[in-house]
């Protein structure tokens, strides 16, 4: 086992690697750049696919940088950790970041080629950022990821330097997610004063002993920064911007992937550093999910641009990840996992094919995208696979993890946050409906382009929408070796923090039970569809009425404003975790 | 007096925080931006601070003084100190980059107006 996690730094030094050779690779030829940047992916993920079957089967690997190895369960130096929701999140990162390269490489042969060289080593550098962030167990060392992350990020957001909306919303990027690292950073050196340590285990055993006033001002912090980061409502200001400028597959990219990072973050400070029972910050996690949810659901039906609208489908989404992180029960937490990957899964497919109808045809809304479905019938084809998955239509993926997440939701007795939720879904199919039957129509005008997919592009589209059946076609195999050790190692703090102070260690892997055919969740598919039916109506009669104008509104598109709600946000996370307690 | 510091660190902060949300000029936002940098390293170096401590600084002790000795005494928390260099680098990197972003705005726009640099909304 030590030969093993003596290999775990491994994944991230590659893609480092990768991001370092990518702008030499390309002096070369293009051909080149392709396989040194894909080939760094695929022998990230492969290496992380060698740590599957000991990690899935409930062990924790732990391995000390520089050998600084623990003394009286003291560590100085940085520790890697990987458990099963850090691996997780890890291999869907390294795996389909090689899916979106090989997308990005192939599309966009009209840029330059030290254009092109630059943006697989950006792209490389906030994949190892990811990758990184997932396998650490250091919290020092998460900021310094979290950095690393942002900083790529802003450059590949402003990479279009001759587009102004890419400046426009690099700016908006760049003031939230920096002031969300003044959060995670303030927050970090509270921990670090209060108990000395950096280490998560560590953290762990001194915040079970005792959780004070400063550790629970710095779970706020740490909350909002991360929630910046996962794009939640109300910190998510940067988010639909961000997607909109980028390239098809920066932004999936951004959302299937970086996006998560926040999400799973979170799972991991809230429920394997922070003990469960000295915080009280599930409610707030709740209130945030579903404001997210909703809010993000509203916003995309009432949005024409294509790739916005996918933008704010992910903050929806991200808000039904926090919901499920939110009944910290052992289905809810397998939900979570479960709808992590298929996040990235589809929404990196609709990002990918909105990316190459914009690409292929020049245009950007909607309503302009008639006759699509003729022109390109694979591509809304692969667009519809996603869609269905959003919309938890089995036999796709989504429908396994939504019902996951429902079911404990139901199961802890909150039938307001249930009831939520399902309108939440029923407006997400109605906006993603939209976009689907927007395909269909006949075409009104001529588009100013007209280009063809290459092969890189239609593989990768393939092997997604691939992916995405498997996930749902085979949920028990799912569920037994992914999804329950993840569920399972976000329970057993204890046994995690053990692991990480003692040079790797088990935790126990509980069984989440799940019925596929559950007849609650069947009867949804129809309803949810039903109820779609007059939102898509209601959305296109009042189009332009006053009060849709003032729900878009709320997004004003001034950073001055969006730093505002950020901070009215963090606010709300601090007042609840610190505050609140005090009161009570 | 360390009590003094902690307070200007978050006046420093609050100041940032103002700028950034009612300035619309985008180098003031930048500048914003620095200020609630700089009020960051303030706190953590003030929350290193022990009463009456002396630097973190053990290699050549003064004489009759040993490293390990100084160690045990009352030193400042060099991690902390440590914190503060790591997020000195990425803070004049992030703010390399938001002053190139301003910069091509400029170049674009022709202004600084936070509010005539908003056409994606809604």
């Amino acid at each position: 086992m030590t030969t093993l996690s003596s290999l775990l730094p491994l994944p991230v030094a590659i893609l480092l690697a990768g991001a370092a050779l990518a702008p030499l690779a390309i002096r070369v030829s293009r051909h080149v750049l392709t396989a040194v940047s894909v080939l760094a992916s695929l022998a990230s993920a492969a290496l992380l696919v060698a740590f599957a079957p000991s990690v899935y089967g409930g062990r924790v690997l732990t391995e000390y940088l520089g050998n600084w190895k623990p003394v009286d369960g003291q560590v100085l130096g940085v520790t890697f950790g990987v458990d099963a929701w850090g691996l997780t999140f890890a291999l869907v990162a390294s795996a389909v970041g090689a899916l979106l390269l090989l997308f990005l490489l192939s599309t966009n042969a009209q840029l330059g080629n030290r254009e092109l060289g630059a943006s697989a080593c950006l792209f490389l550098l906030l994949d190892a950022a990811l990758v990184g962030g997932a396998l650490t167990a250091d919290l020092f060392n998460l900021f310094v990821w979290f950095e690393v992350a942002a900083l790529a990020s802003y450059a590949l957001t402003a990479f279009f330097l001759e587009r102004p909306p890419a400046l426009e919303a690099a700016f908006k990027l760049l003031v939230l997610t920096n002031v969300a690292s003044f959060l995670i950073f303030i927050a970090t050196a509270l921990l670090y004063t209060e108990h000395g340590a950096l280490n998560l285990g560590q953290l762990h055993d001194a915040l079970v002993r005792h959780t004070g006033g400063a550790d629970l001002v710095a779970l706020g912090l740490l909350i909002a920064g991360f929630g910046t980061k996962a794009g939640l409502v109300p910190f998510h200001g940067w988010l639909p911007d961000a997607h909109t400028a980028a390239p098809g597959p920066i932004s999936a990219l951004f959302s299937g992937l970086m996006v998560n990072f926040g999400i799973a973050t979170i799972g991991r400070l809230v429920f394997t550093v922070y003990p469960l029972a000295g915080t009280h910050v599930l409610g707030l996690l709740m209130v945030l999910g579903l404001v997210s949810a909703l809010g993000g659901a509203v916003l995309a039906l009432l949005q024409d641009d294509l790739k916005r609208l996918l933008a704010y489908d992910t903050i929806s989404q991200m808000g039904v990840l926090t919901v499920g992180l939110a009944t910290a029960s052992g289905t809810g937490l397998a939900g979570t996992a479960y709808h992590l990957v298929n996040h990235a899964l589809f929404k990196s497919l609709m990002f990918l094919c909105a990316g190459a109808i914009v690409h292929a045809t020049g245009a950007t809304n909607v309503s302009e995208m008639g006759g699509i479905a003729r022109r390109m019938p694979w591509l809304v084809g692969a667009f519809t696979v996603g869609a269905a998955a959003i919309a938890g239509i089995p036999p796709l993926n989504g429908y396994v993890s939504l019902g996951l997440i429902h079911d404990a939701v139901l199961g802890s007795g909150q039938p307001l946050p249930y009831a939520l939720l399902v309108l939440a879904q029923a407006i997400t199919v109605a906006a993603l409906g939209k976009v689907v039957l927007a395909f269909l129509r006949r075409q009104r005008n001529p588009y100013a382009r007209d280009e063809r997919l290459r092969l890189g592009m239609i593989s990768a589209l393939v092997l997604l929408a691939g992916s995405c059946l498997t996930m749902g076609i085979f949920p028990e195999w799912v569920l037994d070796n992914l999804v329950e050790p993840a569920s399972s190692a976000m329970r057993d703090a204890p046994g995690y923090a053990h692991a990480v102070l003692s040079g790797g260690g088990r935790i126990t892997v509980a069984e989440v039970s799940y019925r596929y055919l559950e007849p609650l969740e069947v009867a949804l598919v129809p309803v949810t569809l039903a109820l779609a039916v007059p939102l898509i109506w209601l959305a296109r009669r009042y189009r332009d009425s006053d009060a849709v104008r003032r729900i878009r509104s709320v997004q004003t598109g001034s950073v001055n404003d969006y730093a505002g709600y950020l901070v009215i946000g963090l606010l709300v996370t601090v007042a609840s975790t610190a505050v609140a307690p005090l009161l009570r | 007096m360390i009590l003094g510091n902690y307070l200007a660190a978050v006046t420093l902060f609050c100041l940032g925080i103002y700028t950034v949300l009612t300035r619309r000029n985008l180098l003031k936002i930048v500048m914003g931006m620095s200020l609630m940098e700089a009020s960051t390293y303030l706190f953590l170096l003030s929350l290193a601070y022990r009463n009456g401590s002396t630097a973190p600084v053990l290699l050549t002790p003064p004489h009759g003084q040993t490293p390990q000795r100084l160690a045990h005494g009352n030193v400042a928390d060099p991690v902390l100190q440590n914190f503060c260099l790591t997020a000195i680098v990425i803070g004049v990197a992030v703010t390399g980059v938001f002053l190139a972003v301003v910069v091509r705005i400029a170049q674009h726009y022709r202004t600084l107006d936070a509010d005539r640099v908003r056409d994606m909304r809604g």
